[in-house]
C-alpha cells in the first residue's frame, strides 16, 4: 500500500509568544513535528507493519522543514519529500494546491486534522477536493479492509460511523493511537533515507495575515473568599453582575 | 606411595587440571563474547589498588569483624597455596619438600606459617560458621542455593584445614604418622575437588578477584563515577547500551565472575532498604547466570533471586525494567564491594538499551524529556526565563561582558534547580551574595545556559544528553571559559568529569570548596556574631561524595558551633533519593527513601539539617514536612550568608 | 448577499444554523440560508426566518438522512455560483470544519475558519481568528467573492429579529446523494443525551483536585443543579482515565465560550487556559490561593471543593427556583 503522510513544522505552543509584525518572533522558539500528524504518522506506520507498503513523508516549508521530516522518517516512514517554499504560508487552499502535485498515485494520504500554529482544520478536506478523493477528517479510529476503511470521528454529543472507498484522504485526531517513539538507531537510520527536495508550486494566496495581536488582558478578577461561607455572595455576583443565573 | 598409588595420583591430577583448564578456558572465552574494554591504562593507580584494595583487604575491613575474619582467610589462602603446591609435588616425589629449596630459617618459618595459618583459617572458618548459621545477618539470608553453596565452601575449607593440621601436626603436637597418607590423600582429593568446583561456585572469586581489582575503574583509574562515553555517530554500530550479555563490555561479565555475593551492595542500597526490587547483588549475579546460561556451561549453585525463563535474555528475563528504574545512582553498591564491582555501570548500560533502542521508560519521564529537547530543562519552566533570579542584583551574564569585551574570572553555573525551582532559588542568590561580598568577578550564563543534561544520562537517554551538552560545551567555549563554580553537585560533575569526553575541559568548583577557599584567603567577611548556635547535622550529596571525595569541605565551611553526625555519613552516606533522573520519578514500592534518611537526620536531635546540593534540599525538605517536623533545611551558602556583616 | 449554511441533524436544526445567520448578518442584512436534510427538514425553514435569513433554500433527500460530506458540499457550491453570494458563512462545528474547506476548495475561495469577528472594510473581508493555542490573534483579510467563512462556535449569538417570513425555495440535490463515496453508516450518541461541552451555555469542569473519579459526581450534581450545564475535565483527569476524552477543555481538548466556565479543583495550567479562557464568566473552586486558575477567573473561592461545590449546587438550586 503507497501511503503519503503529511507534515508540518510548527512552534511548540507550549513556549512564550512574542509577536514581531504578521509573525511570531522566532527567537528562542522550539519547533516541533505538528502533534497531530504524528498520529498520522503513527496510523500510516501500523498499517505498514499490518500490510507492508511504504510510507512517503512529505513537508512544505522552507528548509528547516526537512528536519521535520527527519522526525517522520526517525519513527518509520520510508522516504521524505520536501517542498520548498520562503517561509510558512498561511493560506490553506494555496498550501493544498502545492501538496496536491506531489500526492498522485496513493493509495492513502494520512494528515493531522489541524496544525498547533494556524488552527486551521482545513487541509485535508481542502485537499481531498483539489485532489478529486473521498476524504474523513477528524478520525479517532480507523480500520482499512483492502480498498474500504471504515472511521469513526467525533461529533457534538456523539460519534460518526463512516465508510469509504480507497485511495481516501483522513486526517487524523488525538486518541486515534499514540505515536511510538523514535529509538536511536531510528534517528540514525533516519539520516540515510532519501530525501528529495524540490520547489513548491503554490496556488494563488486569497488570505493575507493583516496583523498578528496578543490577546487583550482579562481584568484581574477576584478572590471573594473562602470556603462555603463565599457561596452566597458568589451566587449574588452571578446574579447581580455577570448575569447568568 | 606405591606405584600404583602415584599413577593413580597422576591421572587425578591430570583429570582435575585437565577438567579445569577446560571450564577455564571456556570462562575465558564466554568473556570474549562481550564488547571491547580497554582497561590497560593508569597501570600504577591499579597496581595501587591491587595491593590496598586486593591485598590488604581495605574495603572487606569497612566491616571490621566479619572483614577481618576474612583477611584471615585470605591471607591464610595466599600463604597456604604455597603449602598446596608443595603437597601436590609429594604425589609424585614423596620425599620433596621445600625444605630442599629454602635456607633452614626460611623454611622453619615456612612451617610455621602453614601450622599458624591453618589455625587461623580454621578458627575463622568457624566464627564464619557460626554467622551463617547462628548470627544470620540479613544481607546473607535469601537465595537457598547461595546459602548451600556457601557452607559447601566453608565446609571444604574446613575440611581442608582439618587434614593438613592432622597431616602437619601443630604447634609442638606431631600429627600421628599412620593418619599422614589418609589425609594427604583426602586433603589432595578435597583441593582437587574444590578447584573444579570454583567455576561453579561464587567461589570462583578466589581467581578472578584480584584481577578484577587491577582492571576495575571504581577507584581510580580515569574519572571516578563517569558514565561509558558513548559514540553515537560510530559506523555500523547498531547495539547502542545493553540488552543482553553479548552487549555488556567484557569487565561487566567479569565482574559477574568475582561476585562473592555478600551483599555489602545491596544492604548499602538505598532502593533495597526501602523495601524495593532493586538489588545490586542480584544483577550481577545474573549477568554471571546469564552469560554461563548463553555459553553453554551449567550454572551450578549460581543463582541470582527470582525466576527465570530458560534462554531468555538479561533484560526482562533476568533483570526487570521495574528494578533498573529503582536505582537512584547513588554509588553506595559500588563503594562497598570488596572486589571492586561496578554494578552501576551496567545497570546504566541496561537503561541505555531501554530507552535508546527500545523507547521503554516510565510514562512520567516523557515530559521531562520532551522539557529538556524543547526548554533546555527538565522542568516545563521557560527557558526565557532562567536569568530572572538575578534581577535587581547586579550580576553581569557572559553575553553583557563579552559586548564590553571583558572576561570574568569565574562563570557561576546555575543550574535548572537553582535557576528556576523556587526554594533553590534562594541558594543560588545566597550563594551570589557571599560572592559578591568576597569581591569575585563573576558572571552567569542566563539564557544560555541549558540543563548540563545529567538527568538525560542518567536516565539512559544518551542522545538527548549529548545534544545538551555539546551545545554547552559550544556556548562555553565560544566563551574561553576556563573555571567554573557551581552550587549544585550534578552539575559539578557533569561539567567537571563528563564534559570532557565531548570536548569541554573546565576547572570545575563546587560551592562548599570556593566558600571554603575564599575562607581561607580571608575574602569572606563574617560578622562578629558568626557562628549558628543551633545544632546543625549536615546530609552528604551522594554526587559530592561517593563520586567526588568530597565530605569535609561543606562541614568546614558550616559556620556553627555544633555539629552532629547522622548514622550514616560520608561515605556511607544514605543517598535521599533523587538522583539517577528519580526526580521526575513516581516512587511506587516500599518506603520513600527520602523519609528514610530523613528520619535518620532528625534522629541525631539537630535542630537544623544542612545540604550542599539543591536536589538534597527538596528531598529532605519534603521528608521534614512528611514528618511534621518544624526542623528547617537549609544549604550551606544559606547558613553562610546569614552570618555575613552587615552591609555586604 | 450572504449566504449561510444552516447545519441539521436528522429533521432538527442544530443551535450553529442560528449562529451562522448572525454571522452572516454581521456582513449583510440580504443573508440567504440552505438547509438539507431528510423528509420533514422543510418545515425548520420559518424558524430560520425568525433569526434572520430573508430567503432559505430547503433541500430534502434521503440521502441527507445522516451528515453527507460529499452530496451537500456539491450543492452548496452550486448554489453559491449560481447566486453570487458576496460570502458563505458556516459554524466551526464538527460537521462545518468538514463541510466548509471543501466549498472552499470548490469555489477556489478565500477560506478562514474559527472566526470570532468579522467586518467588511471597502471590497475587503477582515476576520479574526485565534492562534498558537489562543496565545495569539490574527486579523486575516480575505480576498475575492465569494469568501467563505466558519465563525467559532458560541461567538455569534442567535437573535431573533422581527423580520417577515423568508421566501423558501426547494431545490433538488446536485446528482445523487445516495451515491456519495463517503457514507456515514451510524451516528452513536454517547452517554444517553449527554450535553457536549462545547454548546453548553454553562460549563461546570473538574479537574486533579477532586482526588479520584468517584468524586466526580459533585461536579456532576453541580451542573445538573444550573439546569443545561455540561461537565468538563482538565486533561490531567483525562490523561489518568477518569474522564472521556470527549470531556477534555483545553488546547488538545474543546475549546469552549459559555456563558459560565466553573472551575472545581483546576491548577490553571496554561493548556487548560486556552480551553476556556474566552468564556464570559469564570468562577474558581481551588484549595491552593496561588493557583494560576485565580488569575483569569472573574470570581474565585479559596478552599475545600468537598465543602463548597454542594454548597453552591445547593444554592444555585434555590436561587433557580426563587429567581
Amino acid at each position: 500500500m503507497k501511503i503519503a503522510v503529511c507534515i508540518k513544522r510548527v512552534p511548540d505552543t507550549e513556549t512564550r509568544i512574542k509577536v514581531a509584525g504578521t509573525k511570531i518572533d522566532e527567537t528562542g522558539v522550539k519547533f516541533i513535528a505538528n502533534p497531530y500528524d504524528e498520529f498520522a504518522v503513527e496510523a500510516a506506520l501500523q498499517l505498514k507493519q499490518k500490510s507492508g507498503g511504504e510510507i512517503v513523508a512529505i513537508s512544505l516549508g522552507p528548509d528547516s522543514a526537512q528536519e521535520t521530516i527527519r522526525t517522520a522518517l526517525a519513527m518509520g516512514a520510508d522516504r521524505g519529500v520536501h517542498l520548498k517554499t520562503d517561509g510558512q504560508p498561511y493560506d490553506t487552499l494555496s498550501v493544498a494546491q502545492a501538496l496536491a502535485v506531489e500526492l498522485k498515485g496513493y493509495d492513502l494520504i494520512l494528515l493531522g486534522k489541524m496544525a498547533i500554529d494556524d488552527y486551521n482544520h482545513a487541509m485535508a478536506p481542502a485537499l481531498a477536493e483539489i485532489l478529486g478523493l473521498p476524504c474523513v477528517s477528524a478520525v479517532t479510529a480507523l480500520t482499512i479492509d483492502g480498498a474500504k476503511g471504515t472511521a469513526e470521528r467525533e461529533v457534538e454529543g456523539g460519534t460518526e460511523v463512516l465508510s469509504f472507498p480507497l485511495p481516501a484522504v483522513i486526517s487524523t485526531d488525538k486518541g486515534l493511537n499514540k505515536p511510538r517513539l523514535p529509538t536511536l538507531p531510528g534517528i540514525m537510520a533516519a539520516k540515510k533515507k532519501p530525501m528529495e527536495s524540490k520547489p513548491a508550486a503554490l496556488g494563488a494566496a486569497r488570505v493575507t495575515v493583516r496583523s498578528l495581536a496578543l490577546p487583550p488582558e482579562r481584568p484581574a478578577g477576584r478572590i471573594i473568599g473562602e470556603g462555603a461561607a463565599a457561596v452566597p455572595e458568589l451566587i449574588r455576583l452571578l446574579q447581580t453582575e455577570a448575569k447568568v443565573l | 606411595m606405591t606405584p600404583v598409588a602415584e599413577s593413580l595420583y597422576l591421572i587425578l591430577l591430570g583429570l582435575a587440571a585437565g577438567f579445569f583448564f577446560y571450564n577455564a578456558q571456556r570462562l575465558v572465552e564466554y568473556l570474549q563474547l562481550g564488547r571491547p574494554d580497554e582497561r590497560t591504562d593508569h597501570p600504577l593507580v591499579r597496581a595501587r589498588n591491587l595491593i590496598s584494595i586486593g591485598i590488604l583487604q581495605s574495603k572487606i575491613l569497612r566491616d571490621p569483624l566479619a572483614g577481618a575474619m576474612h583477611a584471615l582467610v585470605f591471607w591464610g589462602f595466599i600463604v597456604l597455596t604455597v603449602g598446596s603446591v608443595e603437597i601436590l609435588i609429594q604425589g609424585v616425589a614423596p620425599a620433596f619438600s621445600y625444605a630442599v629449596l629454602l635456607p633452614a630459617w626460611l623454611y622453619s618459618a615456612y612451617v610455621i606459617s602453614q601450622k599458624l595459618f591453618a589455625l587461623f583459617v580454621l578458627g575463622a572458618v568457624a566464627w564464619l560458621f557460626y554467622r551463617r548459621l547462628v548470627i544470620r545477618p540479613k544481607r546473607l539470608q535469601g537465595d537457598k542455593l547461595e546459602q548451600w553453596d556457601a557452607l559447601l565452601i566453608l565446609s571444604m575449607i574446613a575440611a581442608l584445614m582439618i587434614t593438613l593440621i592432622l597431616m602437619n601436626g601443630f604447634g609442638p603436637v606431631a600429627a600421628p604418622v599412620d593418619w599422614h597418607d589418609a589425609m594427604w590423600w583426602t586433603h589432595v582429593l578435597i583441593l582437587l575437588t574444590f578447584l573444579n568446583y570454583l567455576p561453579y561456585s561464587k567461589h570462583l572469586h578466589v581467581i578472578t578477584s584480584l584481577p578484577n581489582v587491577y582492571l576495575s575503574n571504581t577507584s581510580g583509574p580515569g574519572t571516578v563515577g563517569a558514565m561509558r562515553p558513548m559514540d553515537l555517530e560510530a559506523e555500523g554500530v547498531e547495539q547502542f547500551g545493553a540488552s543482553d550479555v553479548k552487549d555488556l563490555p567484557w569487565k561487566n561479565l567479569l565482574d559477574g565472575y568475582s561476585c562473592t555475593e555478600c551483599g555489602r551492595c545491596t544492604a548499602a542500597c538505598p532502593a533495597n532498604l526501602t523495601g524495593k526490587v532493586l538489588s545490586p547483588r542480584k544483577i550481577v549475579i545474573n549477568v554471571r547466570e546469564r552469560l554461563l546460561e548463553y555459553g553453554g556451561m551449567p550454572t551450578g549453585l549460581i543463582h541470582g533471586e527470582g525466576e527465570h525463563a530458560p534462554d531468555a535474555r538479561l533484560l526482562d528475563g533476568y533483570i526487570s525494567e521495574e528494578e533498573l528504574w529503582q536505582c537512584t545512582s547513588c554509588r553506595a553498591c559500588v563503594q562497598e564491594c570488596p572486589v571492586s564491582i561496578d554494578q552501576l555501570d551496567t545497570i546504566m548500560e541496561l537503561r541505555r538499551n531501554l530507552v535508546l533502542m527500545e523507547s521503554r521508560f516510565p510514562a512520567e519521564v516523557q515530559p521531562a524529556f520532551q522539557s529538556l529537547e524543547r526548554n533546555g530543562t527538565p522542568w516545563a519552566f521557560n527557558a526565557a526565563d532562567r536569568g530572572q533570579w538575578a534581577e535587581g542584583l547586579a550580576i553581569h551574564t557572559m553575553a553583557e561582558l563579552s559586548a564590553q569585551g571583558r572576561r570574568p574570572e569565574v562563570l557561576f553555573w546555575v543550574g535548572c534547580a537553582g535557576s528556576f525551582d523556587a526554594r533553590a532559588k534562594k541558594i543560588t542568590v545566597a550563594f551570589a551574595r557571599i560572592m559578591q561580598a568576597a569581591g569575585i568577578d563573576f558572571a552567569i550564563l542566563g539564557q544560555e545556559e541549558k540543563c548540563n543534561g545529567d538527568p538525560a544520562r542518567r536516565m539512559g537517554n544518551e542522545y538527548l544528553y549529548q545534544m545538551l551538552a555539546k551545545e554547552n560545551i559550544g556556548t562555553l567555549n565560544a566563551y574561553g571559559v576556563q573555571t567554573v563554580v557551581t552550587i549544585c553537585p550534578h552539575c559539578f560533575h557533569q561539567l567537571g568529569n563528563e564534559y570532557p569526553q565531548l570536548g569541554g575541559h573546565y576547572e570545575v568548583i563546587h560551592h562548599s570548596q570556593y566558600i571554603e577557599r575564599l575562607m581561607a584567603e580571608g575574602r569572606v567577611p563574617l560578622s562578629d556574631d558568626n557562628r549558628d548556635e543551633r545544632t546543625f547535622t549536615y546530609h552528604d550529596s551522594c554526587y559530592l561524595g561517593r563520586y567526588n571525595n568530597i565530605y569535609d569541605a561543606p562541614r568546614r565551611v558550616l559556620p556553627v558551633v555544633n555539629l552532629v553526625e547522622p548514622t550514616r555519613n560520608k561515605s556511607r552516606g544514605l543517598c535521599c533519593g533523587a538522583g539517577g533522573g528519580r526526580m521526575w520519578m513516581e516512587e511506587t514500592q516500599g518506603k520513600r527513601i527520602n523519609i528514610e534518611r530523613t528520619q535518620e537526620l532528625l534522629a541525631t536531635g539537630a535542630e537544623a539539617i544542612a545540604t550542599a546540593c539543591p536536589f538534597c534540599m527538596t528531598m529532605i525538605s519534603d521528608g521534614v514536612k512528611a514528618n511534621e517536623s518544624p526542623v528547617p533545611v537549609y544549604d550551606i551558602a544559606e547558613v553562610v550568608a546569614s552570618r555575613l556583616s552587615a552591609g555586604v | 448577499m450572504i449566504f449561510a449554511f444552516a447545519e441539521s441533524r436528522g429533521t432538527s436544526l442544530r443551535k450553529a444554523a442560528f449562529e451562522a445567520i448572525s454571522a452572516a448578518r454581521e456582513l449583510g442584512d440580504d443573508v440567504h440560508a440552505l438547509v438539507v436534510g431528510p423528509s420533514g427538514i422543510a418545515a425548520s425553514a420559518q424558524e430560520l426566518g425568525a433569526y434572520g435569513a430573508k430567503k432559505v433554500f430547503v433541500c430534502e433527500h434521503a440521502g441527507f438522512a445522516q451528515y453527507n460530506p460529499e452530496a451537500t458540499a456539491a450543492l452548496l457550491a452550486e448554489r453559491v455560483k449560481v447566486g453570487g453570494y458576496r460570502a458563505v458563512v458556516f459554524v466551526s462545528t464538527a460537521q462545518g470544519r468538514d463541510l466548509a474547506p471543501r466549498v472552499a476548495a470548490k469555489l477556489g475561495a478565500a477560506f478562514a475558519p474559527d472566526v470570532t469577528s468579522v467586518a467588511t472594510s471597502g471590497d475587503e473581508i477582515v476576520v479574526t481568528h485565534p492562534v498558537y493555542s489562543g496565545k495569539a490573534i490574527a486579523a486575516l483579510v480575505l480576498n475575492g467573492a465569494p469568501a467563505v467563512i466558519a465563525a467559532r462556535p458560541s461567538t455569534f449569538q442567535p437573535a431573533r429579529t422581527d423580520g417577515a417570513s423568508p421566501s423558501v425555495e426547494t431545490i433538488a440535490p446536485v446528482g445523487d446523494p445516495s451515491a456519495s463515496r463517503v457514507v456515514v453508516t451510524e451516528l452513536k450518541i454517547g452517554g444517553g443525551g449527554k450535553l457536549d461541552v462545547s454548546e453548553a451555555a454553562i460549563v461546570v469542569s473538574g479537574g486533579r483536585g477532586l482526588k479520584g473519579p468517584e468524586h466526580f459526581n459533585l461536579v456532576e450534581d453541580l451542573a445538573a443543579s444550573f439546569g443545561n450545564a455540561a461537565v468538563g475535565a482538565s486533561r490531567a483527569v483525562v490523561d489518568a482515565g477518569w474522564r472521556p476524552h470527549s470531556d477534555q477543555v483545553g488546547q488538545t481538548g474543546k475549546v469552549v465560550s459559555p456563558d459560565l466556565y466553573v472551575a472545581v479543583g483546576i491548577s490553571g495550567a496554561i493548556q487548560h487556559l486556552a480551553g476556556m479562557r474566552t468564556a464570559k464568566t469564570i468562577v474558581a473552586i481551588n484549595r491552593d490561593k496561588d493557583a494560576p486558575i485565580f488569575k483569569v477567573a472573574d470570581y474565585g473561592i479559596v478552599g475545600d471543593a468537598f465543602e463548597i461545590v454542594p454548597a453552591l449546587a445547593a444554592a444555585v438550586r434555590e436561587a433557580r427556583r426563587s429567581g
